[in-house]
């Protein structure tokens, strides 16, 4: 290992994963100045947006850096005690809801007594983390967008870095396609994919490092790029959710107000509710595009809801999954209509949205990982490497991309001490680490989870039967009175006559497989 | 349920949320995307314009005979470059510094 590089580690993406690697390695003993962690967005969180809560309290490891973080980092929110998940049609609304006092963390109560979840916006959060990689020493580049990573005895200049994930002139359709980088000569491709990557290069100019962490969050080009993942596995729709969100403004009070919230002191956070739905909002949407689109007859989109209360504003959107989505709908319709729904409505009635935007979140889960976290003098963390636990409802990415960072930090920090950053070492101490870590545990009890939760029932019936039984056992409008699992019989019926392509799995089968697998959630 | 509300008829003015963001837009030269617009007159499913949250592609939806599409507006959320399998989408993070800029996230 060449001793003379400009830096022992450079980090590719200052996100949560990134910042979190770099923390450790300071951890581990690495000198600040041999640190560059490099972001292609200025203002550094400019370009992230998540949902989001960022759950559990993996940043008091870097205490010493970021002291009192929860009330310091101007992106931390507010701080949840009040979750709520739900079944919503276009006319019903059906919650179960919850509000914990141990959340609270202010003690005496029965179970453990820990704040442990918060609504964050990125883009304030990751600037304050930025801030203080540079007060801890760190080197940070905002506004630099890495495109390439330089390779031992590969001159950079001899392939462009588009034409690693550039379709080819002559590329074919669906799983025929073709990439450019194929068209290079063979040993350019041989280096691109296995030589040892020695550092990164900017604006034409090479910075070496011993160790490359590529943090780059979904949109994975140079995971890619460089054969940690492939191209055609990279770009399949089955594994991705698109995340279309606004930030409406309602201010504090109101949202106070509105959502029973304490409003803070020089403790803690203000409180807040962090809310997720299964949606079923698009039947007569969907027929409609069926009906001038029919090659996706039959597909409806799955989405799920999500709102959660800032100090001032409140996130309210959507994820879509992609596979699911059908010709003739487009995503911000989709959008659209949950904003309409009138359970959500109400909640955001009154308010002025502030900004709009969107984002992808990986949903690889283990069969469809990266197939290497390593390689010569690199590793990838956090979204890059799909280490995201999403089930269609709710998402953890964020605390993933911390400890993912934490790990690659402490493995990089043995590694560099011990002279040896081959693959092969980066593997026995970050890869095994990762696959021991609860990361890789939940994916796995999970895996069920994802199965139920994904489940088209429960985008398109579960929702409208559920809400519609809840609508009739409820009311009083002078019908006769019959028992609640009568009248869940007699809905069912209905909307399997209503909806045909709607009946899927609403069969006495379908029912026992749904109920079967809830056992294993 | 007002009228305004009615299932199935919901239209976003995407362009209006999008005057939300603040966008560095970057010369015609560095786009980052760029689509080989000659393969969408093949394609069958048109998926970009379906997925596309800031309404970057135009095409039969809007009544054209011919793909129109604008970088400008791109979120730069990655959603075409997935849903295209036509090898029409050359995908890129724009320059250091251009493309949108979050004040919220
Ligand atoms: C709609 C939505 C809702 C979500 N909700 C939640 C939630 O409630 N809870 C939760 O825990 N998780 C949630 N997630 C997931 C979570 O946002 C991600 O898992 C998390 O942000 C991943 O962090 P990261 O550091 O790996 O990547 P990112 O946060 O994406 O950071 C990547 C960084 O790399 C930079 N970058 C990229 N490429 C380059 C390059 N070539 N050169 C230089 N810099 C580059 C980017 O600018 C960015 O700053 C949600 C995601 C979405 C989309
Ligand atoms: S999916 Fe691809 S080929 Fe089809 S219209 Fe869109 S960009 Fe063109
Ligand atoms: S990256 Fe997203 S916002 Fe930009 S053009 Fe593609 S789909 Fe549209």
């Amino acid at each position: 290992m060449d001793e003379e590089t400009d830096f022992d580690v450079i980090v590719i993406g200052a996100g949560f994963a990134g910042a979190a690697t770099a923390f450790q390695l300071l951890k581990e003993g690495i000198e600040g100045d041999r640190i560059l962690v490099v972001d292609r967005a200025d203002p550094i969180g400019g370009k992230n947006m998540t949902g989001g809560i960022l759950w559990g309290r993996e940043l008091d490891a870097f205490k010493e850096y970021l002291g009192n973080w929860e009330m310091d980092c101007p992106g931390i929110e507010r701080c949840i005690n009040h979750k709520k998940v739900g079944f919503l049609n276009n006319e019903d609304a059906l919650f179960i809801e919850g509000r914990f006092a141990s959340w609270d963390g202010t003690g005496g109560t029965e179970e453990p007594s820990q704040r442990s979840a918060w609504s964050v916006l990125r883009a304030k959060t990751d600037a304050w983390m930025a801030e203080k990689m540079e007060e801890a020493g760190i080197f940070v580049m905002a506004g630099v967008k890495i495109d390439q990573l330089n390779i031992d005895g590969l001159e950079h200049t001899s392939y462009d870095a588009r034409d690693l994930t550039d379709p080819s002139k002559d590329s074919g359709v669906g799983k025929a396609q073709k990439w450019k980088v194929d068209s290079l000569p063979r040993d350019v491709v041989d280096k691109i994919r296995n030589g040892t990557i020695t550092g990164i290069v900017q604006g034409g100019e090479v910075m070496t490092c011993k160790v490359v962490v590529i943090a780059e969050g979904s949109n994975s080009i140079l995971t890619r790029g460089y054969d940690f993942d492939t191209m055609l596995h990279a770009q399949s729709k089955d594994d991705m959710l698109l995340g279309i969100k606004e930030i409406i403004h309602l201010g504090k009070e109101r949202i106070d107000e509105r959502f029973n919230c304490f409003p803070g002191d020089d403790e803690r956070p203000p409180s807040g509710m962090a809310m997720e739905l299964a949606l079923s909002l698009y039947r007569e949407m969907s027929h409609e595009a069926w009906e001038k689109y029919p090659n996706t007859k039959g597909l409806y989109p799955r989405c799920g809801g999500f709102f959660y209360t800032n100090e001032e504003t409140v996130s309210c959107g959507i994820i879509v999954q992609l596979k699911s989505l059908p010709e003739g709908l487009h995503t911000y319709d989709l959008y659209q209509a949950f904003k309409a729904q009138p359970a959500i409505a109400a909640l955001i009635e009154g308010g002025e949205a502030i900004e709009y935007g969107s984002h992808l979140c990986p949903e690889y889960g283990l069969n469809r990982m990266p197939h290497r976290f390593t390689r010569d003098g690199a590793v990838v963390v956090g979204d890059a490497a799909g280490l995201v636990f999403a089930n269609g409802m709710q998402i953890q990415g964020m605390n993933y991309a911390i400890h993912s960072g934490k790990l690659a930090g402490a493995a990089i920090g043995n590694c560099i001490s011990r002279k040896d950053v081959s693959a092969k070492a980066l593997d026995a101490t970050y890869t095994k680490s990762l696959k021991a870590s609860f990361i890789f545990r939940d994916l796995k009890r999970f895996k069920s989870a994802t199965k139920f939760l994904n489940h088209p029932s429960n985008f398109t019936w579960v929702p409208e039967l559920l809400g519609k039984t809840a609508n009739r056992v409820f009311r009083e409008i002078g019908e006769e009175k019959i028992p609640a699992e009568k009248v869940m019989l007699k809905t069912r019926k209905e909307l399997r006559k209503i909806n045909k392509a709607n009946k899927k799995g609403m069969g006495f089968f379908g029912i026992m497989r749904l109920g079967l697998l809830t056992r294993k959630l | 349920m007002s009228e305004t509300q009615k299932i199935g008829l919901f239209k976003y003015d995407v362009k209006n949320g999008l005057g939300l963001v603040g966008y560095n837009i970057d010369d015609h030269e560095f786009a980052h995307i760029i689509v080989d617009i000659k393969k969408c007159d093949e394609c069958s499913h048109m998926m970009c314009v379906w997925g596309c949250p800031a309404q970057c592609y135009n095409f039969r939806d809007q009544g054209l005979e011919h793909m129109k599409f604008q970088y400008e507006d791109c979120v730069e959320c990655g959603t075409c470059f997935i849903l295209c399998d036509q090898g029409a989408v050359s995908w890129n993070h724009p320059r250091g510094g251009f493309g949108i800029t979050y004040s919220h996230g």
